[in-house]
């Protein structure tokens, strides 16, 4: 009898299993379609990659558990510096399988296939459980930590036992109010504590102090909040702090152009009426509409980032030799081709865009217009690193540019930039860049993500038009629903709209083909926009 | 050019010129008030040491246009100090702070905005860890909430 009770009581857990294992097969939703309305018709002009589904560009649709999370996982825990230096760090070859394995890691990061592959090849061939000593290493954080909700389906049987002790974000900030700066304990007991004269500053010089600091660069501000409770309730309450960094030219809103600000080559254009600024400096100014605070707008509108490099890898495969004969079977090689599309712009109104297959730790540091510029004279020996980035190099000394970032950045090109205005201002003059549009047409930039961007052709004829949205990075459906969600900055990506030549000597107009291409991601270089 | 006399708060007396010493608005306020009956103007928050590096701070800027500093231009180049004013505020972190309650206290606009602009200099590119060392702060989160924080302002670090 009791043999049975038994028996039935593990075959009613075994049932539930089964239900529950199953459930997720019927329950996933279909792959997301096409969410994005396509446009109502759309002019001759547009290219094919405006018509491309957003989902493509938003990363992989994430299934309830699955390798692609566990590499979402990985991306997001990756410790990255804030602003990178793109020094080659390479010394150290990898021997061991777990480093071939890191070193693929990063690579595939990056966006390199190519390297990626051969790494994770090798890391395999010497040791093939290669994967769990690499999640063990990085990860095993990550199952022993008690609340982790088991794979999806058992969550929904009862909903989220121990994670609702945080307490929501807000109401945890609003605690800090008047709470100290606390002091360091003595490095050794019953000595005197190391001296903090910080904590005896009353709040209205702290903050003046914190706006100094949010003025000269945002994201150390965004640093200080995490030093202790106090800061973190001026990071969050001290708005008037953030009304300034959006009016400011240098981060926020008032460095943003909403027509060309200057010609190709980066002289700049004057205009004798007002240039248009969301939110200027001699007028009251009010949070637009859907957003309540100052630090959303600095959060939320578009924003164009002046302190690092926008890039995007492309990576496209090419069937190797003999494949030109015969059909790609298994045997015949195949090619992963990987080049990187880099835009660099400044607060002037110019920007420099590059298309090279040197690699970011090689040209990055060096995406300069006075290095361009220096790279296409080739009897000038003269190279600097750029007059305006100086602090950058220890020595104070101006060290020369490696040949191999000068070879690439022969080929960058100078242009100019501006985003989309969306307020009724007089049309621009030019209207260069739509060329056959008719008058019923939607205009070009019909979105205030869109930037429009000119740069010089590969020789003087020519004029390059791309248009680019900015996009933020998707959250994992699974963080979102978590008390306290990652909140990344948004607007860092720049997604392709269209891609023209124009010829000016036959006036025609031609169009790039972006299949392979990829949205250009943001990443911060150290010392760009802070002089 | 009439001087006056201030009197720190450990009692020392110093004498000062009248344009020097109106760089401080609660100075030049009190004298306004008082009338010049060459009393002594007490200053019982400022010490003898502080109030000397101030007076040196005020006679260095007597002549500088009177807080004009306080526009939206000269702020974009925060953290630009120009060299004397380095150099004066090579001082030790318990009297930085002192200058800056000093000068917040005797209502100095410029020498308030250098002494935070040099605060402001410390704290640049450092990470909170390295915030906290140089200020000896104490961390007083616990480790989820500083993982909630650091994720509710993941967005101010621009990258």
């Amino acid at each position: 009898m009791e043999d049975n009770a038994e028996l039935e009581s593990f075959r009613r857990q075994w049932r539930e299993e089964v239900t529950r294992r199953s459930r997720p097969k019927t329950s996933t939703p279909p792959a997301p379609t096409p969410t994005a309305p396509p446009l109502s018709r759309l002019p001759p002009t547009r290219h094919e990659a405006s018509h491309r589904n957003e989902v493509e560009e938003e990363g992989p649709p994430l299934a309830s558990f699955d390798p692609d999370e566990l590499a979402q996982q990985v991306g997001e825990l990756s410790v990255e510096p804030a602003a990178e230096d793109f020094s080659r760090r390479e010394a150290v070859e990898p021997t061991s399988a777990l480093e071939h394995f890191e070193r693929a890691v990063e690579k595939e990061a990056e966006g390199n296939l190519g390297d990626s592959l051969s790494h994770y090849r090798k890391a395999y061939r010497l040791d093939s459980a290669v994967d769990k000593s690499f999640r063990n290493k990085h990860y095993s954080h990550v199952w022993k930590r008690p609340n982790q909700p088991t794979p999806a389906p058992a969550a929904t049987a009862q909903p989220q036992p121990a994670a609702v002790e945080t307490v929501p974000t807000h109401e945890l900030i609003a605690s800090f109010a008047n709470i100290p700066i606390p002091q360091a304990e003595p490095l050794i007991e019953n000595t005197p504590p190391p001296p903090c004269p910080i904590a005896a500053v009353p709040s209205d010089v702290i903050v003046e102090i914190l706006r100094h600091v949010a003025l000269d660069d945002p994201s150390t501000f965004g640093r200080m909040a995490l030093v202790c409770k106090r800061l973190a309730y001026h990071f969050a309450y001290e708005q008037h702090i953030w009304k300034r960094v959006c009016q400011d030219s240098k981060f926020g809103f008032g460095g943003m152009h909403y027509d060309f600000a200057c010609d190709l080559l980066g002289l700049p254009i004057y205009t004798l009426g007002p240039r248009y600024t969301p939110f200027p400096k001699d007028k009251p100014v009010e949070i637009p509409q859907p957003l309540s605070s100052w630090s959303q707008v600095f959060q939320t509108l578009p924003r164009v980032r002046f302190t690092g490099v926008y890039i995007s890898t492309v990576n496209y495969t090419r069937p190797g030799a003999t494949a030109a004969y015969s059909n790609v079977s298994w045997n015949s090689p195949i090619h992963i081709v990987t080049y990187y599309r880099y835009l660099r712009f400044y607060p002037d109104g110019s920007v420099v865009s590059l298309l090279t297959s040197t690699e970011p730790v090689d040209v990055v540091p060096y995406i300069s217009k006075e290095n361009v510029m220096a790279a296409r004279t080739p009897g000038n020996r003269k190279h600097q690193r750029n007059a305006s980035d100086q602090g950058q190099s220890l020595s104070g000394a101006t060290e020369p540019v490696p040949a191999v970032a000068m070879a690439a950045l022969k080929h960058g090109l100078r242009g100019r930039w501006h985003l989309a205005c969306l307020v009724d201002t007089p049309e621009p003059s030019d209207l260069a860049w739509k060329p056959e549009s008719g008058s019923g047409e939607k205009p070009l930039l019909s979105d205030q993500r869109d930037i429009l961007i000119e740069t010089e052709g590969v020789d003087s004829r020519y004029v390059h038009t791309m248009h680019l949205s900015l996009r933020s990075p998707t959250i994992p459906k699974a963080a979102q629903a978590s008390p306290a969600p990652p909140n990344p900055p948004k607007n860092t990506k720049l997604v392709w709209k269209g891609f023209w030549s124009y010829n000016r000597m036959t006036d025609d107009w031609g169009e790039f083909g972006l299949r392979n291409d990829r949205a250009y991601v943001f990443r911060r270089v150290r010392g760009w926009g802070l002089e | 050019m009439s001087a006056i006399t201030l009197t720190s708060s450990d009692g020392i007396e110093m004498s000062v010129d009248r344009t020097t010493a109106e760089r401080s608005v609660l100075i030049k306020n009190m004298l306004d008030d008082l009338g010049d009956s060459g009393d002594a103007v007490p200053l019982p928050n400022v010490n003898e040491a502080v109030l000397k590096k101030v007076i040196e701070w005020c006679e260095h800027h007597k002549n500088d246009a009177p807080s004009a500093s306080d526009d939206d231009d000269n702020r974009r180049k925060t953290t630009d100090i120009d060299e004397w004013d380095q150099k004066f505020m090579q001082v030790d972190q318990e009297m930085l702070f002192e200058i800056i309650l000093a000068a917040n206290y005797l209502d100095i606009k410029a020498l308030l905005d250098v002494g935070c602009k040099t605060v402001a200099n410390m704290i640049k590119g450092k990470s909170p860890e390295e915030i906290r060392k140089t200020f000896n702060i104490q961390n007083d989160f616990t480790p989820e909430e500083e993982d909630q924080i650091r994720r509710e302002n993941e967005w101010a670090e621009d990258r």
